[in-house]
């Protein structure tokens, strides 16, 4: 009840710095294994955004924005992670994946992981760093 | 804008925006279809009016089963808001008095106008965003670029830098509107029309429909700060 109160305190004392400056942005990438002692090299981004969106498109998404809203949310909880890793938000990143990964997609594999990938700009160049590697959690179908 | 007016218009505005953000939630897991599901039922219970004092105070435990099922606001800064016009609102119902039932609805509007004017100030003080270098990089490689032609925004320095400051300085001067209705209102549709963009480009819709809910206190405040002296 006290860790609940302590979440909504800052909405009823908001610090309203929005965008104050431009953190580094956590992409998130998951491979796919056979078995624990299989090392990941292909993984693939979640969730890769579109490559153009019509104003009809972006219009609809004002009221039915459900993927992209839950990416944000899985953006929240990578940037928790990369605060102060905690179970909570590795749980719902890898539940989240897995939901949404299709059958003929898993195959045979047993296995899923994702990894935080953090783009930054350093200087004028953009800067790619692994940042943190989940556990191996079991498929279950 | 009378403060029942104002306080109805904001529940219904506050309910419309949770019915929105919760339809997306069930196509999700069982336990999150069924908080959503109830958040739902008591959203449109408030439209309607229908022992709005009791719903609200429903939703706020709602809330707070929600806040720690995700362990914070599932979408930050809209989330927040949310949770603030919602406690606002109960405050407003159960003070014992016109007077703390005024504050109550009063530190709503007082934090729509800090929501724009502390945005402003924490960007203005920033070299990045003084050089338009700050959106730059939002385009560039933040997550929030809803698809990858919007990218190329970042390759126009100079909009980008008119951007900026054309939101900096709306956002530092936004408080300046609060002495006139006229002036208010005008903001507030240009505050509007911000958001809506930001919808669009950013996703954000759920900023959008949430911040707007927030504007009948403002509009109730201002009347009755500048108009009632």
């Amino acid at each position: 009840m006290l860790n609940t109160l302590k979440l909504l305190l800052p909405a009823l004392l908001p610090s309203w710095r929005f965008f104050d400056f431009i953190a580094p942005s956590p992409r998130i990438q998951f491979a796919l294994l056979r078995s624990e002692d299989e090392v990941p090299n292909d993984w693939m981004l979640f969730r890769p955004r579109p490559t153009y969106l019509s104003f009809t498109q972006m219009l609809g998404r004002m009221v039915w924005n459900p993927v992209w809203n839950e990416s944000l949310f899985m953006v929240s909880c990578a940037e928790r992670i990369i605060e102060q890793p905690t179970q909570h938000s590795e749980d719902e990143i890898l539940k989240r994946i897995r939901f949404e990964l299709a059958a003929d997609m898993l195959g045979d594999m047993k296995y899923i992981q994702f990894r935080l990938v953090t783009v930054q700009r350093v200087e004028k160049e953009l800067v790619e760093e692994t940042v943190f590697q989940s556990r191996l959690e079991p498929i279950v179908r | 804008m009378t403060f029942d007016d104002a306080l109805r218009l904001t529940e219904v505005l506050m309910g419309f925006a949770f019915i929105l953000q919760s339809i997306e939630h069930l196509r999700s897991f069982n336990n999150e279809r069924i908080l959503f599901s109830l958040r739902i039922i008591l959203s449109v219970l408030l439209i309607f009016d229908f022992y709005s004092s009791w719903v609200i105070a429903l939703l706020f435990l709602l809330a707070l089963v929600i806040l720690h099922r995700f362990q914070g606001p599932y979408n930050g800064g809209a989330d927040r808001m949310g949770l603030l016009v919602l406690v606002c609102l109960c405050l407003a119902y159960f003070a014992p008095t016109l007077y703390w039932q005024e504050i109550a609805f009063g530190y709503l509007a007082l934090q729509l106008v800090l929501s724009y004017l502390i945005s402003g100030w924490v960007k203005i003080v920033n070299p990045d965003w003084r050089s338009g270098r700050a959106l730059r990089d939002v385009f560039q490689f933040s997550t929030y670029s809803v698809s990858d032609s919007l990218r190329d925004f970042a390759d126009s320095p100079r909009l980008l830098f008119v951007m900026s400051w054309s939101v900096m300085l709306f956002e530092l001067l936004f408080p300046l509107s609060l002495f006139f209705t006229e002036s208010l209102v005008v903001a507030l549709v240009i505050a509007t029309c911000f958001h809506f963009t930001n919808a669009c480009i950013f996703g954000l819709n759920r900023f959008f429909w949430i911040w707007i809910a927030a504007y009948p206190s403002i509009l109730w405040l201002q009347q009755r700060v500048f108009t009632s002296a």
